[in-house]
């Protein structure tokens, strides 16, 4: 459910979480993100970091510049001020996110999995048989047929989850258990109905079946794209996965390699929560592609 | 000439940090990083004259060999690692003067688990995203991202003039490093202590926590009874995951006590920004720097406090860390 309150708890003596709902939802998200959007413009003295999630805030304070009670009082009257989701607008960049699917090296890192950890179906037909998809063309048809909203960034700098704007395409997936202890940078998982890229090398628990040679976080800002900030991605930025072959991925690898690398990027775009709901209307989410 | 600190060994894992850490970047997963005992760390810049933000070095349970190019004020506080001026022992919590040529050695830590080395003028390398404090997994901050190594120079910055050698801490001043095992940790119940049953919140409060030897800078595993849950946990929506201890992801406040399964892990300076388990508890700043000079198998006892004890107590902290806590030798 949304609630029609903020829920607040203290996170010790200088953080506060924010509660609007406990639902995965879309629409619980994007009041996340408008919330957070209003917070930053009210730009209340004191306020250090905001961390929007899938349904809450994390707000860190100055407690020496805005005390407990008076940013509690502030953020649950921004909150009324926002009212209902209808007629809510906000900006969101969109990036076409080239894909291996099938790729080698995930293939490896699972084979690598089974041999040293536990045995398990190989990620992409185990996804296939619990979504009672065709085969693996489906999944990849049915995968990259969405727009991703980034829900949250975290965890892991640059990490994201993303969650599916057309219905038709929700997959679900559980997570790895125990969880991996490698994933090969660029990785593209999925774990409950979140899809992530692996901005680096790290342990995981997404199943996984492709991978990006985009890189999306960059801590030496080599790249144009990192030249603001080291983390692609924002939440209220929307990806779309475009399917690519061996030899556009190597192409891409070696562009990223020499320096010379452009992201594709879609930067001017409003997204309209009425115009999104009247969309779902016209569909019918029983179809898959 | 510059002057710069060569580094003969490294110690364990002693890297850069600075105060406040990276702030405006925890959005994109980047964690605050910086000191574990900002109490010791403040202070060792005070006694070489610097701000007490300023960037030194945090030498964790094996401390490194340093020689100096130039003269420099130097100070060790934290941890007891029996600090050596060209191999003569000298004090901690001490302004010492060493001359150009001059090696400082730290040996293993004897009380305690971190100690502080303050230099006048700072460790002056370059910020990354505003701090030059280490987040060593990502390679992020400090002396190319990581732990400092052997054979590396380490810069340092325009010192200011500092307190005459032999100014000390005033022992009432300082916290207390004394080899103790025990300690009593100051918590603020939640963001979910809700999540916990009456039976659950009153085992945290009155049971012995040991610490385990798989703890870092990203979190403290913790050893101690079994968790139960209310309602809130054990009959919820199927998208919070299929564990009591599974929440909608999350932010994760700096110091939560971290609930995964049954095995409880206090997330500090390097932890993960967000993730899907619980957080019954949060660690209170004024208690942080009791997790960085505590050793695996010492035992926690956790005092719950209110969010206004708390920021007094963490206002208590910093008025001990300012020159009038400073005494001639």
């Amino acid at each position: 459910m949304i609630y029609d309150e903020p829920v607040f708890k203290p996170g010790g003596d200088r953080n506060l979480l924010v509660y609007l709902g406990d639902e995965m939802s879309f629409d619980l998200n994007f009041l996340v993100q408008t919330y957070a959007a209003r917070i930053r413009e009210a730009a209340l003295p004191g306020l250090v970091e905001l961390i929007p999630e899938l349904a809450s805030l994390l707000v860190s304070y100055d407690p020496d510049r805005l005390g407990y009670d008076d940013l509690i009082r502030e953020l649950a009257g921004i909150r009324r001020g926002i009212g209902r989701l209808e007629g809510l607008e906000l900006p969101s960049r969109l990036f076409n996110v080239p894909v291996l699917y099938f790729d080698p090296w995930t293939a490896a890192c699972v084979d690598d999995y089974r041999a040293k950890l536990a045995e398990k179906e190989p990620d992409p037909d185990y996804l296939v048989r619990l979504n009672g998809l065709a085969d693996r063309r489906q999944l990849v048809r049915v995968h990259s047929g969405t727009e991703y909203w980034v829900a949250a960034l975290g965890f892991w700098p640059g990490l994201g989850s993303f969650l599916p704007l057309d219905p038709r395409c929700r997959l679900t997936a559980p997570k790895y258990n125990p969880p991996r202890t490698w994933t090969p940078k660029g990785t593209v998982g999925m774990g409950g109905s979140i899809t992530c890229i692996y901005p680096d090398e790290t342990p995981g628990g997404y199943q996984i079946f492709a991978i990006s040679p985009m890189p999306i976080w960059d801590p030496a800002q080599r790249l144009a794209a990192f030249r603001d900030s080291l983390a692609l991605f924002r939440p209220g930025d929307r990806v779309r996965f475009v399917p690519i072959d061996r030899e556009e991925h190597d192409y891409i690898t070696a562009r990223v390699e020499d320096g010379s690398y452009l992201h594709p990027e879609v930067g001017y775009q409003r997204f309209s929560i009425d115009a999104y709901h009247a969309w779902l209307d016209t569909l019918d989410p029983t179809k898959r592609f | 000439m510059s002057r710069t600190i060569d580094v003969l060994t490294a110690g364990l894992e002693t890297s850069v940090q600075e105060l406040p850490g990276r702030i405006g970047f925890w959005e994109q997963g980047f964690p605050p990083s910086g000191p574990m005992d900002i109490w010791s760390f403040r202070q060792a810049n005070l006694l070489v004259g610097n701000a007490p933000d300023t960037a030194a070095l945090e030498c964790q349970f094996v401390g490194p060999e340093l020689r100096f190019s130039a003269p420099a004020l130097v100070a060790v506080t934290g941890a007891d690692m029996t600090p050596m001026v060209d191999g003569v022992p000298v004090e901690s919590w001490t302004t010492l003067a060493l001359e150009a040529g001059q090696t400082l050695t730290l040996g293993p830590a004897l009380k305690g688990a971190r100690a502080y080395v303050g230099v006048s003028g700072g460790i002056d390398i370059p910020p990354v995203l505003g701090s030059r404090a280490t987040f060593h997994m990502a390679g992020v901050g400090g002396v190319e991202g990581h732990a400092i190594k052997a054979g590396q120079q380490l810069p340092l910055g325009q010192a200011a003039a500092g307190p005459r050698p032999g100014t000390r801490v005033a022992p009432e001043a300082r916290p207390r490093i004394d080899g103790g095992r025990e300690w009593t940790i100051e918590v603020v119940p939640g963001p979910n202590d809700d999540w916990l049953d009456e039976a659950g919140r009153a085992r945290f409060l009155g049971a012995d926590w040991k610490l385990t030897a798989k703890s870092n800078r990203t979190g403290f595993r913790l050893q101690g009874p079994a968790w139960s849950f209310s309602p809130l946990a054990t009959d919820k929506r199927p998208e919070h995951g299929s564990d009591p201890s599974n929440i909608l992801d999350h932010g994760y406040p700096f110091g939560a006590v971290n609930l995964a399964g049954q095995t409880p892990i206090i997330l500090v300076n390097d932890g993960p920004s967000t993730g899907g388990f619980i957080n019954p508890y949060t660690v209170i700043t004024a208690a942080f720097w009791k997790l960085g000079q505590s050793r695996p198998g010492d035992i926690y006892r956790f005092r719950a406090v209110t969010v206004g004890e708390a920021q007094d107590l963490r206002r208590a902290l910093d008025a001990r860390c300012t020159t009038a806590s400073l005494q001639p030798g």
